[in-house]
């Protein structure tokens, strides 16, 4: 562990602008028998390059632009193969163009557009291509469970019934009982989390389970590990999502309409037992604010009731937020930014991010929901929410195909910030496409007017996590 | 056999099993075995199977600790996570026996494959007076409550050679 110095603290800096050009995905599935991961990978590509408007004429051309690649793919074990990133390459036909494998858990596709912006940033590239993909149907769902287990200490935590959700659900009951002293409001904060981003996958033609459910039909959902029930949980995946990333002279070459893009990543240990507590490190919004001290006091101080960030805050967040915030001059997300997409891999590590990233104080994470903040419109009071968060349906509602998942984040705020939801989303041949049938209760989620937005990625128990910042060029706040 | 030679004759062949047709898909069985050490961290697992808990110390004068609350690690280090120094090990099994309580704890229903705990199983966090982590474990005899004083229990009679040799339970 690192005791903080300012250079730890420093803030990231992109030697050069990064954009973002077009992106494209598959659809997701529970099951996948219909394609190999290769297909999925190409369709994602094709998308990628044909539905966005560039300036080329067609594929090849777009791959003479393609200058490195930047795979992820979480598991090796679920997909059964080693190299994948080899075979997409070689089906992708970008051979003999550099590439390379990133993996760091369920922040994977976070992770690995870190890595292609500073290619691009650093100037090793002018245009990268950034994919990711997960294939996690080979097994059956506990055997999945098992090989997810894997991603905990093997020899101390492992062992302890070979189930995630379980080294979650600790941190889950320890943040349960602390903030939300077990009561039936938080329990119903976390159920309309679950509500809210099924019912967003409902417009999205490529999530895997949209559903128009009520908070009843969460809190009657069968326990997994107590508090969280099944509708509290994510998805299992396969799928597959590619985004290109470039400077800004090649960016304008390709699109009218490029998004700048950064991104900075945090890190805590695997093992949650291993948190030792520390000082809190204030983002923007915080600084020069007694009344945030005071409480946090009161939360974290000398009369402490919690450790800090312990079993209740997601560290790893707190970091990549304090970098993102600092890189791009973001003082306040839920004024300066227009919508969201988060890490929901449960509804209540959704809140507790909502913490770590300064959406609100700590412990006080839920009001975000219950203020209607975190709808496109308040089905409470048919207002428009502030800062929308997972219009794609998240991770609860769109996918959880790991390598792909952070990719997607990105890419659906993309075409959010370009005003081009719709186009992706709305029109009857996007779904016939995957085999479905539009929806007669479809609802256009564009965020009107959106100029930036955020993403965050997350691995582990927090053990991994970025925050990628995207903004329309004339919206940058740090010129 | 040499010191570095391990066995793995127990493979299943992985004959192939047609599923389905269109898409052809075949079912692949496997079952490979893994050899695996517990290295510098051996003293807590032998530990474990000798009905003691063992933890390590860093004892580096000019060690600045990074975290706020107390000295032991357990899970055990072999290194220092601070000063990379070597630690040393503390037999902190009494420690346990008169501080330790339930940080968070949890019911598992549903494991995933190859466990081995009966189910439902209570996990649980364990707080150690002076220990600077909170180990995960199990509880038997009792549901956990957050500050429920426990004390720990060893499989000695016939160890695993696993964390599961470790388990707690309710301290009167
Ligand atoms: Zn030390």
């Amino acid at each position: 562990m690192i005791k903080f110095t300012e250079r730890n603290l420093a803030t990231p800096k992109q030697m050069r602008p990064v954009y973002l050009v077009a992106f494209g995905q598959s659809d997701y599935r529970k099951r996948y028998p219909e394609k190999k991961t290769e297909e999925l990978c190409i369709e994602a590509f094709r998308m990628m390059a044909l539905d966005n408007k560039l300036k080329v004429d067609g594929i090849q051309e777009l791959k003479g632009y393609i200058h490195s690649c930047y795979y992820g793919h979480f598991a090796d074990h679920f997909g059964d193969q080693l190299l994948g990133e080899a075979l997409i390459h070689d089906r992708l036909g970008l051979d003999p163009m550099g590439n390379v494998g990133i993996k760091s858990g369920g922040a994977t596709g976070g992770s690995t557009l870190w890595m292609a912006a500073n290619a691009v940033a650093s100037g090793y590239s002018d245009s990268v291509l950034c994919m990711g993909w997960e294939r996690m149907d080979e097994v059956d769902t506990w055997t999945g469970n098992h090989y997810i287990s894997t991603a905990a200490d093997k020899d101390y935590e492992t062992e302890l019934g070979h189930i995630y959700t379980g080294y979650y659900a600790l941190m889950a009951q320890r943040y349960w009982k602390t903030f939300g002293q077990s009561s039936p409001a938080f329990r119903r904060t976390m159920s309309k989390i679950a509500v809210k981003n099924h019912g967003y996958a409902v417009s999205n033609p490529y999530a895997q389970a949209p559903a128009r459910i009520t908070v009843e039909d969460v809190e009657k959902s069968p326990i997994v590990a107590d508090p969280l029930r099944f509708y509290d949980a994510c998805l299992m995946s396969v799928g597959a999502a590619s985004v290109l990333l470039c400077d800004e002279e090649t960016a304008y070459k390709l699109t009218d309409d490029p998004i700048r893009f950064y991104i900075t990543a945090g890190s805590h240990t695997l093992r949650a037992a291993d948190r030792r507590h520390m000082e809190i490190p204030l983002l923007p919004n915080e600084k020069d604010n007694d009344e945030i001290k005071k409480t946090y006091a009161g939360l974290y101080g000398d009369s402490n009731i919690e450790r800090y960030p312990g079993f209740t805050g997601f560290l790893a967040a707190r970091m990549a937020a304090y970098y993102a915030y600092n890189m791009t001059g973001i003082v306040d997300p839920c004024t300066d930014l227009d919508l969201v997409e988060l890490h929901d891999a449960f509804t209540i590590s959704d809140i507790q991010t909502y913490e770590d990233i300064g959406l609100r104080p700590y412990g006080q994470g839920p009001d975000y929901v219950e203020s209607g903040d975190a709808y496109l419109i308040d089905p409470a009071t048919g207002k428009r929410g502030r800062l929308p968060s997972n219009l794609s349906g998240g991770l609860i509602g769109c996918m959880h195909s790991v390598g792909a998942t952070g990719i997607m984040q990105v890419g659906e705020i993309f075409w959010q910030l370009q005003n081009r939801w719709a186009e992706f989303h709305e029109p009857e041949h996007r779904w016939t496409r995957w085999g479905k049938e539009k929806p007669a209760d479809f609802e256009n989620l564009q965020v009107p007017d959106a100029k930036r937005g955020l993403a965050i990625s997350h691995a582990g128990v927090g053990s991994h996590v970025t925050c990628s910042v995207l903004m329309r060029p004339e919206s940058v706040i740090k010129k | 056999m040499s010191k570095h030679e391990f066995s793995f004759n127990n493979m299943n062949p992985g004959a192939t099993v047609l599923q389905r047709l269109d898409p052809m898909v075949i079912e692949k069985p496997r079952n490979p075995i893994h050899v695996h050490t517990y290295g510098g961290e051996t003293p807590f697992f032998r530990g474990l199977t000798e009905g003691k808990l063992m933890a390590t110390k860093c004892m580096n004068a000019k060690c600045d600790p990074a975290g706020q609350e107390g000295d032991y690690f357990l899970p055990p280090r072999v290194y220092c996570p601070d000063c990379l120094e070597k630690m040393e090990w503390v037999d902190i099994t009494e420690l346990a026996r008169a501080t330790a309580k339930v940080h968070t704890h949890i019911t598992v229903e549903h494991p995933g494959a190859f466990n081995q705990v009966p189910m439902p199983c209570e996990l649980i966090s364990v707080e150690i007076e002076g220990v600077a982590t909170v180990i995960m474990s199990q509880l038997t005899g009792g549901k956990g409550e957050i500050g429920m004083k426990i004390e720990p229990i060893f499989n000695t009679a016939k160890p695993s050679f696993t964390i599961l040799d470790l388990a707690w339970k309710p301290r009167s």
